[in-house]
C-alpha cells in the first residue's frame, strides 16, 4: 500500500463557513507534499481534521488502506499521525527528555534516564540534530524546539507528519536544517505533509503540491511539472474586480512615515525586518499579503503595543516608535484591532463603556476626577445614530452584540473625533471587516473611505486582495516583514501580486 | 543550656514540623498537579477531631485510618468541585475550609461528643466518654541509633507517624522527579493542554492527587492530636494548614525541600516558646511567629523575576481550571 | 458520504452566553435555602433539632438589644467588605482584609498611645488622626501586593493571605510586649480608649456612629466606582490587563491607587473594632471579619448598597454564634458551620449561573481560524 493517507470527500461547516467543500486528498508514502494557499483555503482545517481536532460533516479518512474515525489528537497519535502546530506544545521548565516521554506507558515505572536518553540522541542525529535531552526547553532556540516537537512524534513512531508553516520561526540556516531531516525522514518511508504559502518552500522540499482556495482543491500536480506562476495563478485566482464609487483622492500631507521598521514578535523571531512605508493624508494604503508576515506586528507597534527593535515611525514629524499607547491615542492615530472580542472590546461592560473606553479621561467627558456621565450618554446616543449599532439599550452588555455590530462599536469609538482633533490623522485598521457579513463590511469601507476623503490617512491590512483592489487608492504587498512591492489598482496584475504574495522577486511599481 | 536542652528542643522541633511536613507533602503534589487546596486547614482540623473521637472510641490504629479516609472525602469533594465544575479554586477552597473548622467544632461539646462516642462504641467507661484528652501514640525509639548523641534524640526517638513522615517525603520526591507517575503529574500542572492531546487523563492525575492531599492534611491534623498534642480545643490547629500552604510555596514545590521548610517552621515554633526563658519578653515569641510567613512572601517575590522563573516556579496552571475547547 | 459513526448522548456543559439578573438572584436564594437544609440535616443527625438553633439565630433579629448588638458587627464586615469591592472590582483578589483591619488596628491604637501618654495631639483630634493613620496604614498593607502583582505577576492570593499572618502577629507582638497596659494586671491588653476616641462621639452609641460611618464609606464607594475615572479605570482592568492597556490605561498606577484604597477602608474597618466593639486593644480582636467580609462582598456582587443588610445579616451571625456559646446547649460551630454552607452553595450557584447543562446528541465543533 503505497498510499499513507487518503482523504476522501470531505466536508467541513462552520457557523456561517463552508471550510471544506469535497475535499479529496492523498499522501504517498516517502513523499513531501506540500498544501499550498491563502488563509481561509481551508487547509489548517483539513489538516485539524486528519490530526482529529475536527470531525468532518462527511466524508472519509483512510490510513495505510484502513477507514478510520480520528476524534481526538491522541487517537491521531495511536495510528501514526503527528502534527506540529505554529505555537509550539512545550513545558519550558522541563528537559527534553521530559518533554517527548510524557503519557508513554512504554516507558515503564521508573524513567530510565540514561537509556532514554541515549535513545533519543540517537534517534535526533538520525535526522540530523545534535541536542543534548537533559537540556531544558526554555534554553532552547525556536528551530531546536521544534525539533522536539518533531522527535515527541518521531519517537511515538509516527509515519504521517503534518507540519504547519514550520519556516515561520525559523532562520534560514534553521530552515536549510529542517529541511534536511525531512529528507531523511523520507527516505525511512515516512510521508510528509507541509503547510505552506510560501512558493519558493514548494519548490525547495515537496514532491507534490496541492493547491487549496476557498475551501476546494484547485489541483494536485507534481511539483517539477510546474512553475511558480501557474501555481500563484492557482493559489489567488481570477478575482470579479468592480470599483466602488470612487473619486479620485487627491493625497495631501504625509500622515504616518515608517523607516527600517524592524520588532520581534512575541516568540522571539523578528517579524518586521525593515518596513518602509509612506501614507498620505487623504489616502487609502491596503497592506495585503498571508497572515503571519508581520503585519500584526507592524499595527501593534504603531499603536504603542509593541516595541520596536529599530527604525523609525514619524507622525507629524514626531518619531512615536516606543510611545506609550496613551501618547498616541493624543497625536490622533486611531486603531482598530483584528479579532473584536480578544482585547479592544471588554464582553462585560456596557456599551457606552466600550464607547468610551479610551476617551473618558478627556474633556469634557470627565474633569479633574469625575466623570460627566450626561455628556458621555447624549454623546453615545449620537453615536449609536452615526454609526447604526444595533441593540437594544446603551447598557447591554458588549459581549450579547453581534460581530458587525461591535465592529461598528470599534468604528465609531476610534473614528469619531471623542478625543482631540475631530478627525484622526491616522487610522490604522487591522482586517476590520473580517467575519462581517455583506452589509456590516458595506459600512465598514464606506466609513473608511468616508474618513480618508475628510483628510484622515488609512492604512488598512486586508486578507481579501478583491477588498484591498477596490477601496484602497495604493496597495501594498507584505511578506516576510517587509513591503515587497507598492502599486496602485490595476497597475499589476493578479498573478504578479500572487508572487509577491508568496515571497518571488517581482519588478513593482511605486 | 546543656546539651540535653538543645536535644530536647531538637526533638520537639522535629515532632512540631511533622505536621507542617505531612500537610505540605500532599498538597505539594495537588499544586504540581495545578489545584490549590485552600481547603488544607479544614482538613486538618477534622483530621485532628475525628482522631480524637476515634482513637477514644476504637484505639489509634482506627483511628489514623479513618481520619485519612475523611480527609481523603473532602478531598474528593474539593476535585469535584474545582476540577469537574471549574469552580473557582480559592473560594471553594476556603469554604471547605469554613466548613471543616465548624465541623471539628461540634466535638468541643461533650454531649455531642458523648453521643457519638457512645453510637460507635457502646461499652466505653464513663470518664472516657467526657474526657478532653487521648492517650498520645507511644514513642519507639530506634535501638543504637537513638543513642547517638543529638542526632539520636532528633530523628531517631519519635512515634511512627515521625518516622512515617520522613519516609514518605523521600519516597514521594523519587515518584515525583524520577518516574513516570511523577512526570504525568507535573506536566499535568505545567501545560495540561499538551498532557491532554499526549493521551493524559486531567481529570484523572487532579482528582488523585487532591484526594491525596486532603489525606494527608488530615493525617497531619490526626498526627498533630494523637501524636503530639493530645488537648482537644476549639480550633486546636490555630492556622496551621495554612501556614502548611506557605510552606510548599517556601520549599519550591520539592518534597525534600519540604522537610527543610517543615523543620524550619517547627523550630521557630519550638523556640517561641523556650525565648520567653532568655529574658526575652513575653511578646518575642510573636516577632519570631512572623518569620515564616515574611519568607514565604519572599519566596513568591523572588520566584516571580524573570529569570528564576523560568527554572523554578509555581506550576504553570496552579489554581486555572482546565477545560478542552481552549 | 457515510455519516461519521453514531455520536452517543453526551451531557454538555457549555456556557451561558449571558445570564439576566433574575437568574443571579434565583441563583442566590437557592444557595440560602439549600444551605439551611443541609445544615438541618447535619444538625438531626448529630442530634440538635433543627428549628432550635434557627429559632435562636432568627431571635437575633427579633429582638432590639441584639439587633443593635448585630449592627455593631455588621461595621467592620461592611466596611472591609467595602474595601474588598474595590480589590475583587479590578480583578485583585484580596484575601488580606484580615490583616488590612489588624493594621487599621495597629495605627489607631498607635495614635492613642501617642495622646495617652505622651500628650502630643490634643482631645480633639484624637479620632480624626486615628482614622486617617488607620486608612494609610491598612491601605500600605493593600497597596504592596497590588504593587507586586501589577508590576511582577506575583499571585495576590498568596501574598495577602500571608501578610494577614505577619499583620496579625505583628499586634501580638506589640500587645504582649510594648503596648500592654501596666495597669492591667498583666492581662495583654492596651490602654482602654478614651471616650472622645471611640465612635460614640456621634449619638452616644457605637452602633448609630458606626452605622454613620459605614453609610458614609458605602456612598464613598459608590461615588468612586460609579463616577470617577479611577471607578472606570477599575473596571476596565478588571475585564483584562490587555484590555486596558489598549485602552491607555497606567496599569500600576490604578492598581497600586485601588489597592491602597481598598485596603485603607479595611483598616478603618480595624479601626471600628478597637474603637467601637472592644474599647481597646487586644490579640485576636477580629473573629474573622475579614473572611466573612469576602463572603458578603461575593452575595453582594459587588453592589455597596447591599453589602449593608448582608454585612447586617452576617453580623447578626456573629451574634448568634456568642450566645449559642454562652447558653452552651448548642455549639456556636453550628453557626460557623452554616455560614460555610452558604458560602459553599453561593459559590456551586456561581457555576450554575456561567453553566448550563444540556443533554443533547454530539454537538458543533468551535469554529476557529480555518
Amino acid at each position: 500500500m503505497t498510499e499513507l493517507v487518503s482523504l476522501k470527500g470531505i466536508v467541513k461547516h462552520f457557523p456561517g463557513v463552508l471550510a471544506n467543500d469535497n475535499v479529496d486528498f492523498t499522501l504517498i508514502r516517502g513523499e513531501i507534499h506540500a498544501l499550498l494557499g491563502e488563509n481561509g483555503a481551508g487547509k489548517t482545517t483539513l489538516m485539524n481534521i486528519l490530526y482529529g481536532l475536527y470531525r468532518p460533516d462527511s466524508g472519509e479518512i483512510y490510513i495505510e488502506g484502513r477507514r478510520v474515525e480520528i476524534s481526538s489528537p491522541r487517537d491521531a497519535i495511536k495510528l501514526g499521525v503527528g502534527m506540529v502546530h505554529q505555537n509550539f506544545k512545550l513545558i519550558p521548565s522541563h528537559t527534553i527528555l521530559e518533554n517527548i516521554i510524557l503519557g508513554l506507558k512504554e516507558v515503564g515505572f521508573i524513567i530510565n534516564y540514561k537509556k532514554i536518553s541515549e535513545e533519543i540522541r540517537k534517534l535526533a542525529e538520525s535526522y540530523g540534530w545534535r541536542i543534548n535531552p537533559n537540556a531544558y526547553v526554555w534554553q532552547l532556540t525556536a528551530g531546536e524546539k521544534q525539533q522536539v516537537e518533531l522527535l515527541k512524534l518521531l519517537y511515538r513512531d509516527a509515519r504521517i507528519l503534518i507540519l504547519d508553516e514550520p519556516t515561520s520561526v525559523l532562520t534560514p540556516q534553521e530552515c536549510r536544517i529542517l529541511f534536511q531531516a525531512l529528507r531523511r525522514m523520507t527516505k525511512e518511508g515516512k510521508g510528509i505533509i507541509f503547510i505552506t504559502h510560501k512558493l519558493d518552500e514548494v519548490f525547495a522540499i515537496s514532491d507534490r503540491v496541492t493547491v487549496m482556495r476557498k475551501g476546494r482543491v484547485v489541483i494536485t500536480k507534481e511539483t517539477n511539472k510546474t512553475d511558480m506562476s501557474e501555481l500563484a495563478q492557482y493559489m489567488v485566482g481570477r478575482p470579479v474586480l468592480f470599483t466602488i464609487e470612487k473619486k479620485e483622492s487627491k493625497p495631501s500631507g504625509e500622515a504616518i512615515i515608517i523607516k527600517n521598521l524592524k520588532a520581534f514578535n512575541d516568540k522571539g523571531v523578528l517579524a518586521l525586518k525593515g518596513v518602509e512605508l509612506v501614507v498620505k493624508k487623504n489616502e487609502i494604503v491596503g497592506v495585503i499579503g498571508v497572515t503571519g508576515n508581520g503585519q500584526q506586528e507592524l499595527v501593534e507597534v504603531i499603536a504603542g503595543l509593541r516595541k520596536a527593535a529599530e527604525g523609525s515611525i514619524l507622525i507629524d514629524g514626531i518619531n512615536i516608535v516606543n510611545s506609550s499607547p496613551d501618547r498616541i491615542i493624543k497625536l490622533g492615530v486611531a486603531y482598530i484591532p483584528p479579532e473584536p472580542l480578544k482585547y479592544s472590546i471588554a464582553p462585560n461592560l456596557t456599551i457606552v463603556d466600550n464607547l468610551f473606553m479610551k476617551a473618558y479621561r478627556y474633556k469634557p467627558y470627565s474633569n479633574g476626577i469625575l466623570i460627566n456621565w450626561k455628556k458621555i450618554y447624549k454623546k453615545a446616543d449620537e453615536l449609536i445614530k452615526n454609526f447604526q449599532i444595533v441593540s437594544p439599550s446603551l447598557s447591554t452588555k458588549a459581549k450579547s452584540l453581534s460581530g458587525g455590530n461591535l465592529q461598528r462599536l470599534i468604528l465609531a469609538r476610534e473614528l469619531s473625533g471623542l478625543i482631540g482633533d475631530k478627525i484622526p490623522k491616522l487610522i490604522v485598521a487591522a482586517y476590520p471587516t473580517k467575519g462581517l457579513d455583506i452589509g456590516a463590511t458595506e459600512f465598514v469601507h464606506k466609513t473608511l473611505i468616508g474618513y480618508s476623503r475628510k483628510g484622515s490617512g488609512i492604512l488598512f491590512i486586508s486578507e481579501d486582495i478583491e477588498e484591498a483592489l477596490m477601496i484602497s487608492d495604493r496597495v501594498a504587498v507584505m511578506h516576510d516583514g517587509r513591503i515587497v512591492g507598492i502599486f496602485k489598482p490595476g497597475e499589476v496584475d493578479i498573478e504578479k501580486i500572487g508572487l509577491m504574495m508568496a515571497g518571488v522577486q517581482v519588478a513593482s511599481a511605486i | 543550656m546543656s546539651i540535653q536542652w538543645v536535644e530536647q528542643v531538637l526533638q520537639l522541633t522535629v515532632q512540631m514540623g511533622t505536621v507542617y511536613l505531612l500537610a505540605s507533602l500532599g498538597e505539594t503534589y495537588a499544586e504540581r498537579s495545578g489545584v490549590l487546596n485552600l481547603g488544607l486547614e479544614g482538613m486538618m482540623i477534622m483530621g485532628a477531631a475525628i482522631s480524637f473521637i476515634f482513637s477514644i472510641a476504637y484505639g489509634h490504629l482506627l483511628a489514623i485510618f479513618i481520619a485519612a479516609i475523611v480527609g481523603a472525602l473532602m478531598g474528593f469533594i474539593l476535585s469535584i468541585l474545582a476540577v469537574d465544575m471549574k469552580l473557582n479554586q480559592v473560594l471553594v477552597g476556603l469554604a471547605l475550609t469554613l466548613l471543616g473548622i465548624g465541623l471539628s467544632g461540634f466535638f468541643t461539646f461533650p454531649e455531642i461528643r458523648k453521643n457519638i462516642l457512645l453510637k460507635l462504641n457502646p461499652s466505653l467507661p464513663e470518664e472516657m466518654l467526657l474526657t478532653q484528652q487521648a492517650e498520645k501514640l507511644p514513642e519507639i525509639p530506634i535501638p543504637v541509633l537513638s543513642d547517638i548523641p543529638i542526632l539520636g534524640k532528633m530523628f531517631f526517638s519519635h512515634n511512627v507517624l515521625v518516622y512515617f513522615s520522613l519516609i514518605l517525603s523521600i519516597l514521594m520526591w523519587f515518584i515525583l522527579f524520577k518516574t513516570r507517575i511523577g512526570l504525568t503529574i507535573r506536566s499535568v500542572g505545567e501545560n495540561p493542554s499538551m498532557a491532554d492531546s499526549l493521551g493524559v487523563n486531567i481529570y484523572m492525575v487532579r482528582r488523585a492527587t487532591t484526594i491525596i492531599s486532603g489525606a494527608f492534611a488530615s493525617l497531619a491534623g490526626a498526627y498533630f492530636f494523637i501524636g503530639f498534642h493530645p488537648f482537644w480545643r476549639e480550633g486546636v490547629t490555630a492556622g496551621r494548614g495554612f501556614i502548611a500552604l506557605a510552606l510548599v510555596i517556601l520549599a519550591t514545590w520539592s518534597p525534600l525541600r519540604a522537610i527543610l521548610g517543615a523543620y524550619l517552621f517547627g523550630g521557630v515554633e519550638t523556640f517561641q516558646y523556650r525565648l520567653q526563658l532568655f529574658g526575652l519578653g513575653a511578646q518575642s515569641p510573636y516577632f519570631l511567629a512572623m518569620l515564616p510567613y515574611i519568607m514565604t512572601i519572599i519566596t513568591l517575590i523572588i520566584i516571580s523575576t524573570e529569570s528564576i522563573k523560568k527554572k523554578v516556579g509555581a506550576p504553570a496552571s496552579l489554581g486555572i481550571p482546565y477545560s478542552r475547547e481552549e | 458520504m457515510a455519516r461519521t459513526s453514531t455520536i452517543p448522548y453526551i451531557i454538555k456543559i457549555q456556557k451561558r452566553l449571558y445570564y439576566s439578573r433574575k437568574l443571579s438572584i434565583l441563583t442566590t436564594f437557592f444557595a440560602v435555602i439549600i444551605a439551611f437544609g443541609v445544615a438541618g440535616l447535619f444538625f438531626t443527625i448529630i442530634g440538635l433539632n433543627p428549628l432550635e438553633v434557627y429559632s435562636y439565630i432568627g431571635g437575633v433579629f427579633a429582638s432590639p438589644t441584639l439587633l443593635l448588638e448585630s449592627f455593631k458587627r455588621a461595621i467592620p464586615i461592611g466596611l472591609a467588605a467595602l474595601g474588598l469591592s474595590i480589590a475583587f472590582r479590578m480583578n485583585f483578589w484580596n484575601i488580606g482584609a484580615e490583616g488590612q483591619m489588624y493594621m487599621g488596628m495597629l495605627a489607631s491604637t498607635g495614635i492613642v498611645l501617642l495622646h495617652v501618654y505622651y500628650g502630643l495631639i490634643p482631645d480633639y483630634l484624637v479620632l480624626l488622626l486615628m482614622i486617617l493613620a488607620a486608612f494609610f496604614t491598612g491601605g500600605l498593607w493593600c497597596c504592596l501586593p497590588a504593587f507586586l502583582k501589577a508590576k511582577m505577576k506575583v499571585n495576590e492570593i498568596l501574598t495577602t493571605l500571608m501578610m494577614n499572618y505577619v499583620a496579625m502577629y505583628l499586634v501580638d507582638f506589640l500587645i504582649y510586649g510594648p503596648w500592654r497596659d501596666p495597669k492591667g494586671y498583666g492581662f495583654p491588653l492596651s490602654v482602654p480608649f478614651p471616650e472622645y476616641s471611640k465612635l460614640t462621639v456621634i449619638f452616644g452609641e457605637f452602633a448609630y456612629g458606626g452605622l454613620l460611618l459605614l453609610s458614609l464609606t458605602a456612598v464613598i464607594v459608590f461615588i468612586i466606582l460609579r463616577y470617577t475615572k479611577l471607578g472606570f479605570e477599575l473596571k476596565v482592568v478588571g475585564e483584562g490587563v490587555e484590555t486596558a492597556r489598549y485602552a491607555g490605561i497606567n496599569l500600576s498606577r490604578v492598581v497600586t491607587v485601588g489597592g491602597f484604597i481598598g485596603g485603607g477602608i479595611a483598616g478603618i474597618g480595624g479601626l471600628t473594632i478597637v474603637s467601637g466593639i472592644i474599647g481597646r486593644l487586644r490579640p485576636r480582636a477580629s473573629p474573622g471579619y475579614g473572611y466573612t467580609a469576602i463572603i458578603v462582598v461575593l452575595l453582594s456582587a459587588l453592589n455597596p448598597w447591599l453589602i449593608i443588610p448582608i454585612s447586617i445579616f452576617f453580623g447578626g451571625l456573629f451574634v448568634a454564634r456568642d450566645i449559642l456559646q454562652a447558653t452552651l446547649r448548642i455549639p456556636e460551630a453550628a453557626v460557623e458551620m452554616y455560614q460555610a454552607l452558604i458560602f459553599l452553595f453561593i459559590v456551586i450557584g456561581e457555576f450554575m449561573k456561567r453553566y448550563k447543562i444540556t443533554i443533547t446528541r454530539g454537538g458543533l465543533d468551535e469554529y476557529s481560524m480555518g
